[in-house]
């Protein structure tokens, strides 16, 4: 056990943490933690606190949306935050298995979700596309939302029917139905970014889990014609890939918002023109808070500034796929499954928004996750990290109590207890 | 839950989850990173001069910092035009969240009207003014309420103190602050300065975020200080105003110069305007009559004729004219004297306004001759003052002359001057036969010698026999000025519209004051006067003797001339009439 923590998770604080409460008779969570997750998460979330409030101080004092408060987007972040936080500590303490059975219903959820948000006077239109739920204080994202639920039913699907991995009928149809239509669900908003996200979760998932190759490669030609169609047969897109592929060309037009981007990270050379200091987030850059975070963080911060936030997410993505791993050597194929896809998750949007904001891939209406402005982005990696530390947790448990969770929050607290067992569902 | 379970515990189905899959799949994700890193590296170290200097043309602004317009003042320093700092109050619209009592003060500092400001404020505009060129006390008081998308904006305004007395003489700018009219035009070079200019960054909204650095500091104008005297211009501008409304004429003119130097030193038309407040103007208002029309002088040419005469030694003042009882043909055309006389000497030519007698004189010369005299004078052509739209007047060349034309451009028809040009000709007889150039702006040297026309002993003749002309029997005795001998002329020509003599007139008088050793030229037309007269000596001679009595006084000219009682009632008979 011991061997295996350190090889799986480096575990210098885990293996210390988990040592001392065993000496100290009571486990505590927080011991037993991974030690670069958390850090790198908590990191990643207030740089991007910071960072929001640095890029939207000027949009929302010069905004009559905002009532001209500089605080407005600061003020909705932090309290994003704390409710994100707070939701990740309860689901922290949901066990894995419970989480299993809750996946359908939570996909269903989502679904619903997805469908509401499409239906006039409950879903609301901002720039032509039909996101969000309001609800008074702050508006819904479902697919923000749905990303998560993705994750949990994929893994729960394919763990389900890993025997049948290999059969087209069995393993392939129902999923690649069910994403043909939140894919549907999403195009009709439109959402292709969180479509993408998603495709990549849920296949990504399946792949992870033996899918048989050939209908894997199947798939990838038919995702690439499809791709390719739907850029060829939407004016909306295409001209946003012209503009992704010469932003100069069009650069008060099309390319506008890339190439403001791209100024942003020329005019931040290695260090950057310092915290605040931005000329670009002065109403050039639109969303600067949102989608074009980054760019704000590369002229204020430089080089280095991009470089820690492109490391802490590989970090991230690095430690994800190690619990995973661990958690499939446990036999925990769900939560294996689960854990890489929160990391394909996190990998892939953060690696898109930061290629969008670069220039290396055509602009999309996606957000930095953990750190861009936006309570149901906030909120559902909040869980996902969740839901990363509680698998990591569960794994470091002894095997007896290992897979046999429990609703009981005391149990969790004290799943070395044999007492307990009997009340395993 | 049950079939999990099993599945969980085949060790050969673990054993065939693909670890493979997640290697490679953690791979080509961290690999992502790697790209992202190089992207970076390259758009941040190698690539940054490229989109910084994109970044500068969207940006970077370089800002004219305006220079001052030089001032023009008088010939004593006091302002005629002058650039005031304004400020400009704009609105974001965007901005701006007012509520009903700021929008209230608003409109009550800037004496707005309620519905316009919300209207400017809902127009969807990303910037628009709600007033500009107000004064900065007025701006400050906007800016002290502190609300938020109002701005100020620094520019600056002509302002033109002496108002319609100088309209013509200064003229004014425009919205550009480039001279349109007057000297403002004519020495627009001089006046503008050179704009300095500097470089800042400004964000998408206009607001200027930083300072890189200044390019250039702004050069103000030069100032320009004028010949003419205010109070002289004043004193002009009043008199000929009071002319033409007692006479209810369509326009008049005056105009005052110093023989000694050649300064202008007042220059009036009437109609005129007010430059501060351009809202309303006709072409009418906007001439500049003294030197931009020309017209037919009539009688005031006269003097220059009998100069001519006595010049020749052919003539002698006292060498008597037969004027034929008022009527003569010449080529069958008839010329005739408004009064007929029988045999007049040359000064009384001068002092009665014969046309015949003069006629006669000019007969007894070649075309030539007088020709090349009227060239001397500088009728023909322009004066060259460089002041825009000056005319040269009409002067046929000689040789077609023929003999009725000769005859009557002795007496001023078949020529046209203007009344520059008229007075400039008459410094030949205040400055003893020398005619020395204008000059619309301040002399401190005047030319010594000028350019001789007549010898002195002729020029002082004529004036003598001028000065006969404001004294009883002349035709002009309410040209009189108290304290003072005055000489001149009077001219009343018919008015040519079409090619063809009208019942309208022109009256004129030109004059020198004082007559023993002129100081000043001071000539004066009213155009169609139609009440109270039209003789250049009932209509345009007053308004010669109140502005030769006002400007000499003004410039502590010594009287040479005892004020006499008849000169007092005379006066008082003649403001009487005017009165009337």
């Amino acid at each position: 056990m011991r061997s295996m923590s350190l090889r799986a998770g480096f575990g210098l604080f885990g293996e210390r943490g988990l040592g001392e409460n065993r000496l100290g008779g009571v486990v505590r969570p927080a011991g037993e933690l991974d030690p670069l997750l958390f850090w790198s998460s908590a990191l990643l979330l207030l740089f991007g606190l910071v960072m929001v409030y640095s890029s939207s101080i000027a949009f929302a004092e010069g905004s009559r949306l905002s009532g001209h408060q500089a605080h407005f987007f600061l003020l909705r972040h932090t309290i994003f935050l704390v409710m994100g936080l707070v939701a990740g500590a309860i689901a922290f303490q949901v066990p894995v298995r419970s989480l299993q059975k809750l996946a359908p219903w939570l996909a269903g959820l989502g679904l619903l979700g997805l469908i509401l948000v499409l239906i006039p006077h409950i879903g609301r239109e901002v720039n032509g596309a039909r996101r969000w739920i309001p609800m008074g204080f702050a508006n819904i994202q479902p697919s923000e939302l749905m990303k998560l639920a993705v994750a949990l039913y994929a893994a729960d699907y394919t763990a389900r029917k890993l025997p049948d991995m290999k059969s087209f009928k069995r393993a392939f149809l129902p999923m690649f139905g069910m994403i043909v239509m939140v894919g549907a669900l999403l195009l009709r908003e439109p959402d292709f970014g969180a479509f993408v996200v998603i495709s990549c979760i849920a296949f990504g998932i399946l792949f992870l889990g033996g899918l048989n190759a050939r209908i894997f490669a199947l798939l990838l030609v038919l995702a690439l014609i499809s791709f390719v169609l739907l850029i060829w047969l939407s004016p909306y897109r295409r001209e946003r890939l012209f503009g992704f592929s010469d932003p100069w060309k069009d650069a008060l037009g099309s390319g506008y918002q890339l190439s403001h981007a791209l100024i942003a990270f020329g005019r931040g050379e290695w260090l950057g023109v310092g915290l605040g200091g931005s000329v670009e987030k002065l109403f050039y850059l639109p969303e600067a808070h949102t989608d074009f975070l980054l760019a704000v963080i590369a002229e204020e911060l430089g080089f280095a500034g991009v470089l820690v936030v492109i490391t802490l997410f590989a970090i991230l993505v690095q430690r994800a796929f190690a619990i995973a791993r661990r958690a499939h050597q446990l036999e925990h194929h769900f939560a294996g499954l689960v854990a890489q896809g929160i990391g394909l998750w996190i990998g892939v949007q953060s690696f898109i928004n930061m290629g969008v904001n670069m220039g290396v891939l055509p602009t999309k209406g996606l957000t930095l996750p953990l750190m861009s402005f936006g309570g149901s982005g906030i909120l559902a990696n909040c869980l996902a990290l969740a839901i990363l530390l509680r698998i990591d947790w569960e794994n470091r448990q002894p095997p007896r109590a290992s897979g046999l969770g429990s609703f009981d929050m005391a149990a969790a607290h004290r799943v070395a207890s044999p007492s307990r067992e009997g009340m395993a569902p | 839950m049950k079939h999990t379970h099993s599945f969980n515990h085949n060790p050969l189905l673990s054993k065939r989850l693909p670890e493979w899959r997640a290697r490679l799949v953690l791979i080509a994700l961290l690999s992502g990173s790697v790209v992202l890193g190089a992207r970076a590296m390259y758009l941040q170290g190698v690539n940054k001069e490229f989109l910084q200097r994109k970044g500068e043309s969207r940006y970077a602004r370089t800002l004219e910092l305006s220079a001052n317009r030089g001032k023009v003042v008088d010939r004593n320093g006091d302002t005629l035009a002058t650039s005031t700092p304004v400020k400009s109050i704009a609105v974001i619209p965007d901005m701006a969240q007012l509520g009903a009592g700021e929008v209230a003060q608003l409109g009550k500092i800037l004496d707005l009207n309620l519905t316009d400001i919300n209207r400017k404020l809902a127009s969807g505009k990303d910037y628009v003014f709600l007033s500009r060129a107000v004064a900065p006390d007025v701006a400050d008081r906007v800016m002290a309420l502190k609300l938020p998308g109002v701005q100020a904006q620094d520019e600056y305004r002509r302002y033109y103190p002496t108002g319609e007395m100088a309209a013509h003489l200064v003229g004014f700018t425009n919205v550009d602050d480039r001279g349109q009219e007057g000297v403002e035009l004519a020495f627009n070079d001089m006046l503008t300065g050179k704009p300095g200019s500097r470089r800042v960054i400004k964000d998408r909204r206009g607001q200027i975020v930083e300072d890189v650095e200044t390019i250039r500091r702004p050069q103000d104008g030069g100032n320009l200080q004028l010949a003419i005297d205010a109070k002289i211009q004043y004193l002009a501008y009043s008199a000929l105003k009071q002319a033409v409304q007692q006479h209810k004429a369509k326009a008049g003119s005056a105009v005052v110069l110093d023989a000694r130097t050649g300064e202008v030193l007042a220059l009036v038309n009437n109609p005129t305007y007010n430059p501060n407040n351009r809202v309303k103007l006709s072409g009418e208002q906007l001439r500049n009559r003294v030197m931009t029309d020309s017209f037919e002088p009539g009688s005031t040419m006269k003097p220059f004729v009998a100069a001519m005469a006595l010049e020749s030694n052919r003539f002698r003042a006292d060498t008597m004219i037969d004027t034929l009882g008022g009527k003569m043909t010449i080529d069958g055309a008839t010329i005739s004297d408004s009064h007929s006389h029988g045999m007049l000497s040359v000064a009384q030519v001068i002092q009665k306004s014969s046309n015949i007698g003069s006629a006669r004189m000019a007969l007894a010369f070649p075309a030539q001759h007088m020709w090349e005299l009227y060239d001397d004078l500088g009728f023909g052509k322009p004066l060259k003052l460089g002041f825009p739209g000056e005319v040269g007047g009409r002067l046929r060349p000689w040789k077609s002359w023929r003999p009725i034309e000769q005859a009557t451009m002795a007496y001023g028809h078949g020529v046209s001057v203007t009344l520059m040009q008229l007075a400039h000709g008459y410094m030949a007889f205040a400055r003893d036969g020398e005619l020395i150039p204008l000059s619309l702006t301040r002399v401190d040297a005047p030319p010594l010698h000028g350019q001789r026309v007549f010898s002195p002993e002729v020029a002082r003749q004529v004036r003598a026999m001028m000065e006969s002309v404001t004294q009883p029997g002349g035709t002009a005795p309410l040209a009189a000025v108290p304290g003072y001998r005055a000489a001149g002329k009077t001219g009343t020509a018919y008015k040519l519209e079409n090619g063809r003599y009208t019942k309208k007139y022109l009256a004129s008088f030109v004059g020198l004051v004082p007559a023993s050793e002129p100081r000043l030229i001071v000539a004066v037309a009213i155009d169609e006067p139609s009440v109270g007269g039209h003789y250049g000596g009932d209509v345009a001679a007053p308004v010669f003797s109140q502005i030769s009595a006002g400007a000499l006084r003004t410039l502590g000219v010594r009287p040479d001339a005892p004020i006499t009682p008849q000169q007092v009632a005379q006066q008082q008979l003649g403001k009487s009439r005017e009165a009337m």
